[in-house]
């Protein structure tokens, strides 16, 4: 036999089938076939082990949690079918419902449950305030445990119902008891989807398939809590980098949803008569800048106030989003729309920006030019305008402000330096978070000022850190938002961080897809139907 | 041959590993911590700081590359930090889209840039060969999205005629394969096209003024074989090197290819584990792109002495 170039274009085409031969597998039809591009490439598949959002994403789809939260923000059962607490607010009960069940099988009981909580507990800043207040978590029987405190405390369900990273999934008791500073190697939870690692190829595509055994509440869908019913056989999360392709895929039908479309051409989407443009997160997020405690001029009162006074959100907003009316200003430090937001402390925002107040306040500083570095992430859509706008206003006011552009990365590894900036050390550091969870002094990192132990800045202020374990130990909503308000009057005035506006960015998806929930922090995609 | 064939195999070797041992040192001496990106934006120091000594990156330096190279000489290239997942594996679901890609732009660009060297030569300083120039010019001038941007507005949104963006195995069809290769491959192939086009067009040129040439015209030889059976296969050395150094392009351009066509192939695989430092999947996958480079040299070598039987090697 010869070779001939019809033999060998053949030949070449069977090396390349080759891998897929025997693996072919039967997918299912387009018409249930959910395609999603989300804000993020899932990098990391343990929603304990990182804070990372599309984890949590990921953590929602194939672990369940022992309470979710309706579309108001109340906590109700999920895992669950019964909980109490001891009259002296000290002993909390929770018993699981019927027909649990992981992907493997297995029953779920109180010692998964148990172990997973304390596994999220080592890792997530709510659960280790909570933790630090518990005496002890005993088994009671396979559907029964306990959590037993120390002394009253009154975040216990929220803290397992919060929806923001890290949020308490539950895992099998094997993968729970992993170190938390490792990763689970294993997926499998209890949750609607199960995660199909044969058909996922990491950095471009993650597959869901419906979970069969999964057995739903029988209330119906309310935010993150009521019946979790699956209408598609399969949910795809498409890794597509570039914007402009994940655009021009979603108009072809190529894709059915969106999550954050480039926002500046949204206008764009909007007038395709095919989609629907809208915003699920209803509290948005906020841009905020973190000031670094540990060196000048920010270990200085005056000078973190003088920002406060320097910044323009409008003009920030304006430069990340466009003129649009999903953007505001906010001086809550709990966050607008939230139920924690209150107006105490805010007379800097009715006058912001006054340049010659800022000037004047790094005067009182004694600001004596030395280099004010902001870390430049210029792939951040917010970080990377913000910075420059900042670094401009500084530089009117007289301070020797420096961009260290480099990508989010780089960024994330130089916040962790504390040096001073002659020795890679930094002044200002920005980032976004959602306004739900920075609603909360205890979940959000941001808000705590224990020093050292803080997140990045490191601030040190222990009345701000009396005043989270006194909300944390409020009893009633009304007794919180009165705490929050104090502690909001000193934390403007201590200079904990400032913000740059608060956002709502739009998601955008095809005509043919109903049943979306909207919600912060999570895009659920349970209820969500197809049509063909 | 077979000496030279073993002793440029050797040195391919020494090639890659000096590649390895920059590409190390390159990796953890410029800034990044992967054990920062896992851990996420809301992560204390102390959270990343058990994260980066449970996975060994607090080691020093020389732990570190004994750790990995004496993986790699064991034929085992890493596990990704992030996903868990062997680097082979990685590379190996990524494979196809890649070579699926670079043979079908190689097709492509060769088709069309070794037509338009030869026609330009032949009609050297007519209106024809300057057209075909200019067009060659321009083709290597625009950046490779740009025209893979207009080539998705034109074909795929407004004539619907294609796919926008992604990559269907061939195991599921030989049209739907072809289907989503088509524009990325003349997106990618056009810059291509360019370079090989304009060494075609000088080197017939120059055979064309060969002694041998004019008695072939002599003695009633058509054009078709003139241009084909005489000056082209003695023009040849220089095009396949030219190809040769190309694929190197290629291998860059590839990158960018496939983000903007969204096909899940190698380059992308890279860029993203540069984005998130995930240096198993970057030191693993720049060890084998330099040793496919060190063997497509190689063979370019080696096929000198197809194309000029005058050429030995010792």
């Amino acid at each position: 036999m010869h070779t001939t170039r019809r033999r060998f274009i053949g030949g070449a085409a069977g090396l390349i089938a080759a891998p897929h031969v025997g693996i072919a597998q039967p997918a299912p039809s387009a018409a249930r076939t959910l395609k999603a591009v989300m804000h993020a490439d899932l990098r990391v598949f343990d929603p304990h082990w990182t804070t990372a959002n599309i984890t949590s994403y990921h953590g929602a789809m194939v672990y369940d949690t022992l309470f979710g939260v309706d579309a108001d923000f109340n906590p109700q059962p999920q895992m669950l079918a019964g909980h109490g607490v001891s009259e002296d607010g000290k002993t909390y009960t929770f018993e699981l419902r019927d027909g649990l069940t992981f992907s493997d099988g297995a029953a779920v009981t109180a010692a998964d449950c148990v172990a997973s909580i304390r596994r999220w507990g080592a890792r997530d800043g709510s659960g280790q305030h909570m933790l630090a207040r518990v005496a002890d978590t005993p088994v009671v029987d396979d559907k029964t445990f306990r959590i037993a405190l120390k002394e009253p405390y009154g975040l216990v369900i929220d803290a397992l119902s919060k929806i923001s990273a890290s949020c308490c999934f539950i895992m099998r008791r094997k993968e729970a008891e992993t170190d938390p500073n490792a990763q689970v190697r294993e997926v499998v939870g209890s949750g609607p989807f199960l995660f199909n690692r044969d058909q996922t190829k990491p950095g471009a595509q993650y597959v869901y398939d419906r979970n069969p055994n999964y057995r739903p509440r029988s209330e119906p869908i309310s935010g993150m809590s009521g019946g979790k019913v699956v209408k598609l056989d399969r949910v795809i999360y498409q890794n597509m980098p570039d914007e402009t392709t994940a655009m021009a895929a979603l108009r072809a039908g190529e894709i059915d949803f969106y999550e954050v479309p480039p926002q500046d051409l949204i206008g764009e989407l909007e007038s395709d008569p095919n989609l629907v443009v809208q915003a699920l997160n209803k509290t948005g997020h906020l841009g905020w800048l973190r000031p670094n405690f540990l060196h000048p001029p920010f270990d200085n009162v005056k000078a973190r106030q003088a920002l406060l006074h320097l910044i323009n959100q409008s003009d920030i907003m304006r430069a990340a989003f466009g003129q649009s009316d999903r953007w505001k200003p906010c001086g809550a430090y709990f966050g607008c729309g939230t139920t924690m937001e209150n107006d105490e402390g805010t007379d800097w925002l009715k006058t912001a920006p006054d340049l010659n107040k800022a000037r004047q306040l790094f005067k009182e500083a004694g600001y004596s030019g030395e280099k004010v570095v902001i870390l430049h992430a210029t792939d951040h859509y917010l970080a990377n305008p913000a910075g420059q706008l900042i670094a401009q206003w500084l530089r009117q006011v007289g301070v020797n402000a420096e961009l260290a552009s480099s990508d989010w990365g780089t960024t994330l590894t130089r916040r962790a330096v504390r040096k001073p900036v002659a020795e890679g050390g930094w002044n200002i550091f920005i980032t976004a978070s959602t306004s739900y969870s920075l609603s909360s002094p205890v979940g959000n990192t941001g808000h705590a000022a224990n020093g050292e132990k803080a997140w990045f800045g490191w601030p040190t202020n222990p009345k701000i850190e009396a005043m989270r374990d006194e909300w944390a130990a409020a009893p009633t909503l009304a007794g919180r938002q009165a705490v929050a308000r104090r502690m909001q009057k000193e934390a403007w005035e201590f200079g904990q961080h400032m913000y740059l506006g608060q956002f709502f960015r739009a998601s955008a998806w095809r005509k043919t897809v109903s049943g979306v929930i909207g919600m912060p922090e999570l895009v659920p995609f349970w209820n969500i139907e197809k049509k063909a | 041959m077979l000496t030279y064939i073993v002793r440029r195999l050797i040195s391919t070797v020494a090639v890659v590993a000096t590649v390895g041992v920059f590409v190390f040192l390159l990796l953890h001496l410029s800034p990044g911590d992967p054990a920062a990106i896992i851990a996420g934006d809301n992560a204390t120091s102390e959270q990343i700081d058990g994260i980066r000594s449970k996975l060994g990156l607090d080691d020093p330096l020389p732990v570190q590359f004994v750790r990995w190279a004496g993986q790699v000489l064991t034929g085992d290239l890493g596990v990704s930090i992030f996903s868990n997942e062997p680097v082979l594996k990685l590379v190996g679901q990524r494979l196809e889209p890649t070579v699926s890609l670079t043979l079908t732009t190689l097709f492509v660009a060769v088709t069309l840039a070794v037509t338009f060297g030869v026609v330009a030569a032949w009609k050297a300083g007519t209106l024809v060969d300057r057209l075909l120039m200019v067009l060659s010019v321009v083709g290597f001038s625009v950046p490779v999205f740009v025209v893979g941007y207009l080539l998705i507005y034109v074909f795929a949104i407004t004539l619907r005629w294609l796919p926008v963006q992604g990559y269907t195995p061939i195991a599921e069809g030989l049209v739907p394969w072809a289907r989503n290769l088509v524009l990325p491959s003349i997106a990618l192939g056009l810059a291509y096209v360019a370079l090989i086009a304009r060494i075609t067009r000088a080197t017939m040129m120059e055979v064309l003024e060969e002694d041998y040439i004019r008695t072939a015209k002599a003695k009633g030889a058509t054009t078709r074989s003139m241009l084909l059976k005489h000056a082209l296969r003695n023009a040849g050395v220089p095009i396949v090197t030219i190809i040769g150094i190309g694929v190197a392009l290629l291998i860059s351009g590839v990158v960018i290819t496939e983000t903007v066509f969204n096909i899940p192939g190698v380059g992308r695989l890279v860029v993203d584990a540069i984005a998130k430092r995930d240096y198993p999947i970057i030191q693993g996958t720049i060890l084998l792109i330099a040793a496919v480079y060190a063997v497509i040299n190689l063979m370019v070598d080696l096929s000198y002495v197809v194309l000029d039987p005058r050429i030995r090697y010792q």
